[in-house]
């Protein structure tokens, strides 16, 4: 099955600065996440993607064609660019129907189109106010309604969550599933961990321009074999649970809290340890209150694999 | 063919109602309308003292025709040509353009045909309503033809010296500073040279469909002239006009452009 | 002893402000200027004229030997307050002037908007007459050196080939007028191009605007005097001010036949009114309706 986007050893000079090195992936339909810090080559990656700029070397295709030089591609892709800019002397209204109009929409379906976006972003009530006096998240807004007008089958969204309020972020986020569940590809590029937690689970790492890691986030994890997980326990007697597996060879390392009500294990095998502990809780018939793994998630994967 | 076409005239559309309706335009359509306004001055003068120090139709094709000529075209094409692709590099709204379903040459092809005619309309305007001012109550066919003739030849020039900036301004980062060298330096020094290196200003083919001018006070305006037949001039304009903007599309599509972040 | 070894101690010292708080601006304005490729190019080219006229200055002083070279009246070559006014009022040098203002003054405040920068500068300890001083600055220094510098330079050398100061003793004046002359064209295009950096954030439309508003000014007095032949439309023209001044402060007799007075009058209102457009769009905060 052909991939909806691929890209193939792919790597971006800029003059002497390195933006993107032997990027090798393939997207399927669904949410991916881009993460990484700022400079680490995700803007680069999405200029790629969307055509903007070529690559030094490598190749990058959508639904099996190349990207440059394939301009009807382009009614399939929804781009939010990154950058805060828009024709500032137009209506919302007015931005939103005239990029309609270019993607060959007759004028009445630019109109319904685009009131319909501006509808699912909550820009009805303004859309005829001048873009110059939108504040920062309606901008934001904007920018996400001219990428999803037209019903693209690829949404690309480069930090597509900066700028808005809380709500406008949980919103969004409930968005972006919908259009997963009705099978859209969607590429959203973020360094804020907590956003991309919220969307999904497939992610890309990029850093200094390399992938550093792709795919479930737990999956990644648990390869992570140099560092070993943490499991917190929440107990009344830490102690004596603690000695139930000192003798484990899986278990590397015990720690107790301060409240002397916790205890915090590392182990480098999570799945066995887990089952040690479930037989225990049902055989020993051991009181735990809280079982939580403090590292599981996108933040520690993140620590973890960029070296910190 | 057909959907380049349909492109094209869906990129014109929206830059037209955009171009319209920008700030700038108004400033610049006040610009346009000077000599009008110089017109006025004139007509107020003869209606007033009685005296007319020449016919309208004397200063209209020596003083306002050369007014648009040697300055009002100009500064409208290097604006809006060279804005044709600087706007949206400055402005970093490219990627809205980009991604869209257009080939790219269209885009600035497009671009290029709406603001052209908007200098053009507001050019036409100023120039009619000079004319009109001072050929009021004096108006004759062979006027009404010179009037067709002289803006045949403004929008020419525009669509010549749009065409150029619109090159300039795709591929150059300080595309004003050599379209002024070039519109205010070039063009006007190289029109005192004799010969044949007057043909390589295009204000040299755009004079040569205009009669020969008297010798006289308003000689800083006029130039000595060895005119191209209009044919020709006609010929190497649009083949100036066609190279530009072919070049200004090829490009457009192949160079990368790195926005401010 | 390091502070942690100190420990708290009361400061007993006065505290003092750099106040040329003008300077970095100024800096900045001209590190960037020059950081631009054309502008060195542009900037050297401008003392052309300057170059020329020292030339002209060596060549006064011996006459004699180029006199083959010289066919009919060798006044061209007399350097006197003339040959100071030709210089400064030539259509090149004042062409030249507007060229560095548009490459190297357009953007200056132009930028600043575009970019929402002033908030950045007045939520420092900076004032916006230290802003507008800054800016100013880089104009200035600019302007200066290729009029104020250059007119030392002439009489400077004027003295040296000469060998003697009879030049001075004749003129007393000149270092004056060379002084007043300089700093009132560099007020007049500080004013004109800091006025149209501020009604723009375009850049490249200032540039535009700088050159065409500079233009349309003298063709239109030229087209109004070829008909009415009335001087007073001199008025109009930037060009023609200037020239009248020039003349004026070089004790020549003004190419048109107005009062100089009129010139200066005009000069200096369009300065003052600058000076109100300018304070009035450089603000902390802008309000969108």
């Amino acid at each position: 099955m052909t991939p909806v986007i691929a890209a193939r050893n792919l790597a971006k000079w800029y003059g002497n600065v390195l933006g993107l090195s032997d990027v090798t992936l393939e997207i399927e339909p669904g949410v991916t996440g881009l993460l990484g810090p700022n400079g680490a080559g995700k803007s680069t990656f999405l200029k790629l993607l969307t055509g903007q700029i070529k690559p030094s070397i490598g190749e990058v295709s959508i639904l099996g064609r190349p990207v440059r030089g394939d301009a009807s591609l382009y009614s399939r892709i929804g781009f939010c660019p990154e950058q805060d800019a828009f024709y500032e002397e137009m209506t919302g209204r007015e931005f939103v129907t005239s990029l309609l109009v270019l993607h060959r929409f007759s004028a009445a379906e630019a109109k319904s189109r685009a009131e319909r976006a501006l509808g699912i972003v909550d820009l009805l009530e303004d859309a005829d106010r001048l873009i110059k006096a939108y504040s920062r998240g309606m901008r934001q807004r904007l920018k996400f309604a001219q990428a999803i007008a037209h019903d693209p089958e690829i949404i690309i969204l480069d930090e597509p969550l900066n700028g808005l309020d809380p709500l406008g972020k949980r919103k969004l986020i409930r968005l972006v599933r919908e259009f997963r569940d009705e099978g859209r590809t969607i590429i959203v590029s973020s360094h804020v961990l907590p956003e991309i937690e919220a969307l999904t689970r497939t992610i890309v790492l990029i850093h200094q321009g390399k992938i550093f890691a792709r795919g479930d986030v737990h999956e990644i994890r648990d390869l992570i074999d140099t560092h070993p997980h943490l499991v917190s326990i929440r107990c009344p007697e830490p102690r004596s649970l603690a000695a139930r597996f000192l003798a484990d060879d899986h278990v590397l390392k015990v720690d107790f809290g301060p409240d002397g009500r916790s205890l915090l294990v590392e182990t480098n095998n999570r799945d066995l340890f887990f089952s040690r502990l479930g037989r225990l809780i049902v055989a020993d018939a051991v009181e735990v209150e809280e079982i939580t793994s403090p590292d599981d998630n996108l933040q520690a994967v993140f620590d973890y694999l960029v070296g910190k | 063919m057909k959907p380049y076409l349909d492109s094209l005239r869906r990129v014109c559309s929206v830059f037209w109602k955009l171009g319209r309706q920008a700030r700038r335009t108004k400033f610049f359509f006040l610009f346009s309308q000077l000599p009008a306004g110089v017109a006025l001055i004139f007509r107020l003068n003869v209606l007033f003292s009685g005296r007319a120090s020449a016919t309208g139709f004397y200063l209209f094709t020596n003083i306002i025709m050369f007014f648009y000529l040697q300055m009002i075209i100009l500064v409208l094409a290097l604006f809006y040509g060279t804005s044709v692709c600087s706007e949206e590099v400055e402005g970093r709204t490219l990627p809205y353009l980009t991604t869209r379903p257009l080939p790219k040459s269209a885009i600035v092809l497009g671009k290029y045909a709406a603001y052209t005619a908007i200098a053009a309309g507001m050019t036409a305007l100023g120039l009619i309503l000079s004319f009109l001012v001072l050929n009021f109550g004096d108006f004759s066919g062979r006027a009404a033809l010179a009037l067709a003739r002289y803006l045949g030849v403004l929008v020419f020039g525009l669509v010549s010296y749009g065409a150029l900036f619109t090159f300039l301004g795709s591929a150059l980062k300080r595309s004003v500073f050599f379209g002024l060298l070039f519109s205010f330096g070039w063009e006007n020094v190289i029109q005192y040279f004799p010969g044949s290196t007057q043909r390589l200003a295009i204000a040299h083919y755009l004079k040569s469909f205009l009669p020969a001018p008297p010798s006289g006070r308003f000689a800083f305006l006029t130039f000595r002239l060895e005119p191209t037949p209009p044919g020709l001039s006609l010929l190497i304009l649009g083949l100036v006009t066609l190279a530009c903007l072919a070049l200004a599309g090829l490009v457009f599509s192949k160079k990368e452009y790195i926005l401010e972040d | 002893m390091t502070i942690r070894d100190k420990g708290y101690f009361h400061w007993e010292g006065t505290l003092r402000e750099r106040r040329l708080a003008w300077w970095p601006i100024t800096r900045l304005g001209l590190r960037l200027a020059f950081k631009r490729k054309g502008f060195k190019l542009l900037y050297f080219g401008a003392f052309a004229p300057a170059l020329g006229f020292l030339v002209g200055i060596y060549i006064s002083e011996r006459i004699g030997e180029f006199r083959y070279m010289i066919r009919g009246s060798s006044q061209l070559f007399e350097v006197n307050p003339a040959f100071f006014k030709a210089y400064y009022t030539s259509d090149f040098l004042l062409f030249m002037m507007v060229m560095l203002m548009v490459v190297g003054g357009a953007g200056l405040i132009a930028d600043d908007l575009r970019h929402n920068a002033l908030q950045l500068y007045f939520s420092r300890p900076l004032e916006k007459r230290e802003y507008l001083a800054g800016k100013a600055s880089v104009l200035v220094v600019f302007l200066l050196t290729v009029t104020l510098l250059p007119g030392l330079a002439f009489v400077l050398f004027k003295l040296l080939f000469s060998g003697s100061f009879r030049f001075i003793v004749s003129y007393p004046w000149i270092l004056l007028s060379v002084t007043a002359y300089s700093a009132a064209v560099t007020a007049v295009f500080c004013f004109y191009t800091l006025l149209l950096s501020s009604l723009s954030r375009n850049r490249r439309y200032v540039s535009i605007l700088l050159f065409a508003v500079y233009l349309v000014s003298d063709i239109l007095f030229r087209i109004f005097y070829g008909n009415f032949k009335n001087p007073a439309f001199a008025l109009l023209s930037l060009k023609a001010n200037l020239q009248q001044t020039g003349a004026f402060l070089f004790q020549q007799k003004p190419p048109y036949d107005l009062p100089v007075g009129w010139s200066i009058l005009v000069l200096a209102a369009a300065g003052a009114a600058a000076f109100l457009v300018i304070n009035k769009r450089v603000r902390s905060v802008e309000v969108v309706k």
